[in-house]
């Protein structure tokens, strides 16, 4: 679906002219049916990434391929593809049903107009509908960006921090959408600093750190389950036991790990102490620890390299 | 193709509609035309109302001329600026068709100022009766001919420039001033002050006034029917061929947008 090789863009600061480097050398396969989420710091390179997958930014060099072509903008290629982009780059003088309607109608295909209002309902534009955009919130004007993103059947669908600035319902809601998507077949890619969302409802995930794709995985790779340790969280009443490794204190609260062996007589120190268990659950790594891991420069869980050849990136497995 | 077109213009013709800037040059530009119009109608003269309405006329379409300037310097300016193309663009909506659609509608609307123009000027001509009514069809056509052209010019140079500059070149430095340029130069060298700096000046002068475009090529030979508002047979034929150099001179600037746009290392 999409084929990233060895990617660099730089670009030069208005003023002084010092070179920045965007990408340096991102390569990266996406399959069809995929719900790929790329993650990394501000600044990592993410939305350059996903720019360069949508033709909107050039690569100083190295190759990208959309649906088997190079990207070029407006091109009939784009009938089957969605994007979501992260700043509010709308036309902020339309009102909300015009711009959604007008997004619709570049596809070339004339949309219903109970289309558009079922859409702006089901997202909660409705009451809003003749407001321009440049006096919604933030928040709406992501709604509208979404609007135009779920108004028709699309195989490809690029979001750009899809979330941020809305509120939970219609995050929650989102979200199912997007997997109600998804399980139709679309593929997906997401750009998010929510890793939460992104174990919720990516399959596979690149880490993207100073330009380049330092781990791609499946996201079941990233997030392992250690049968031999616990993770408890509990109020502290006193001394804790040696067995214990305190992981972090919240007020009282304290979130701790220990071995299997060190069960019972936890469970023992629970009863005798009583002390307020909130809870116990087999130690997981998750996709947060696993970024925490590579941005830190520690091995991830699922341990990883980086794939600067296109070779690697069709297998999709980062050698 | 035709969906595209038409709703790109949809939208655009709605930026024009919302536009303040262009609603409030519009409005300054009308309250002085109003006030223009108030002396004849205390006089029974009808020189004094020919005046006036000459007046008017080359009012308003200097009004439409820079306005239409205007028209096609902020759709584009103003979309780049905003970075909302990458909405079209992302769409199978090609760079292509939205530019020819961005200066379909600047003309469009320079169509329809024009004619708001031509019916205002008639209805004064029967009101005050002064039987002129060929020469305003002519100076309005030609004057919408001049629109096209330099909406063509400012879409490109929007394009290619920040709207400040893009402003700045085609109010002052346009193939007037390089006319004048080498006029001066050409003077001072027949005045006896010869050197190679002057007369490498006097070339650079004439490359520049033949580079950029002229938006009344044939002005030289209409200028007495902006005068006299009366056209002679012959005088047509200059209409046509302005509307030929226009027509080329916008593919020409088209043809430059459009490269620049590509171009552009990010959208």
């Amino acid at each position: 679906m999409i084929l990233a090789d060895n990617l660099h863009v730089q670009f030069r600061t208005a003023f002084l002219r010092r070179r920045v480097q965007a990408l340096n050398g991102l390569s990266l396969k996406v399959s069809e049916g995929d719900f790929f989420a790329l993650v990394g710091q501000n600044g990592a390179g993410k939305s350059s990434a996903m720019y360069c997958f949508l033709g909107l930014l050039k690569p100083t060099s190295g190759r990208v391929e959309l649906m088997g072509k190079a990207p070029e903008l407006g091109a009939a290629v784009y009938r089957d593809i969605a994007y979501l982009p992260e700043e509010p780059h709308y036309h902020l003088y339309l009102t909300v049903r015009e711009a959604v309607r007008y997004y619709a109608s570049l596809y070339g295909e004339r949309i219903p107009d109970k289309n558009i209002d079922e859409t702006l309902e089901r997202l909660g534009l409705a009451q809003f509908r003749h407001l321009p955009l440049a006096k919604c919130s933030k928040g709406m004007k992501q709604k509208v960006g979404m609007a135009q993103c779920l108004i028709r059947k699309t195989r490809l669908l690029f979001l750009d921090e899809p979330t941020r600035g809305l509120d939970p319902l219609v995050v929650r809601e989102f979200r199912e959408t997007l997997r109600e998507i998804h399980q139709q077949g679309a593929t997906i890619v997401m750009n998010s600093h929510v890793l939460s969302e992104v174990e919720m409802l990516a399959n596979r995930v690149a880490i993207i750190e100073r330009g380049k794709v330092v781990v791609q995985d499946e996201l079941r790779n990233l997030l392992t389950i250690d049968r031999h340790a616990y993770s408890v969280r509990f109020e502290r009443n006193g001394d804790l036991p040696g067995y214990l490794t305190a992981i972090e204190q919240t007020g009282n609260v304290v979130k701790a790990q220990l071995l299997k062996e060190n069960l019972h007589a936890f469970f023992d120190f629970v009863r005798t102490s009583d002390v307020a268990l909130h809870e116990c659950s087999l130690k997981r790594t998750s996709l947060e620890d696993s970024f925490v891991n590579v941005v830190k420069g520690k091995a991830p869980a699922a341990s990883v390299a980086p794939d600067t050849t296109a070779q690697s990136a069709a297998t999709g497995r980062v050698s | 193709m035709w969906e595209l077109m038409t709703a790109n213009i949809t939208a655009d013709l709605a930026y024009y509609r919302r536009s303040r800037l262009l609603l409030a040059f519009m409005l300054v530009f009308l309250l002085m035309i109003c006030l223009q119009t108030l002396p004849p109608l205390f006089t029974d003269s009808g020189v004094q109302k020919f005046n006036t309405l000459q007046d008017i006329l080359s009012g308003l379409n200097f009004f439409v001329m820079v306005l239409c300037a205007g028209l096609g310097l902020f759709i584009m300016s103003s979309h780049l600026r905003s970075r909302n193309l990458k909405m079209v663009f992302t769409k199978p909506c090609s760079p292509a068709v939205w530019l020819a659609s961005a200066f379909a509608t600047a003309v469009l609307v320079a169509l329809l100022l024009n004619v708001i123009v031509y019916a205002s000027t008639m209805a004064l001509s029967y009101i005050w009766k002064v039987p002129v009514r060929t020469g305003l069809f002519f100076v309005s056509i030609e004057t919408f001919v001049v629109s096209i052209g330099l909406i063509a010019y400012l879409v490109l140079l929007g394009t290619v420039v920040h709207p400040a500059l893009a402003a700045t070149v085609a109010v002052i430095f346009n193939s007037d001033l390089f006319y004048s340029a080498e006029f001066w130069a050409r003077s001072t060298v027949a005045a006896g002050n010869d050197g190679w700096f002057l007369r490498t000046l006097i070339k650079v002068f004439h490359f520049l006034y033949l580079a950029l475009p002229m938006f009344q090529p044939f002005a030289s030979k209409t200028q007495n029917i902006h005068t006299s508002l009366r056209v002679e047979h012959g005088d047509w034929k200059y209409l046509a061929y302005s509307l030929g150099y226009v027509l080329v001179l916008s593919l020409f600037c088209y043809s430059l947008a459009l490269f620049a746009l590509l171009k552009r290392k990010h959208i």
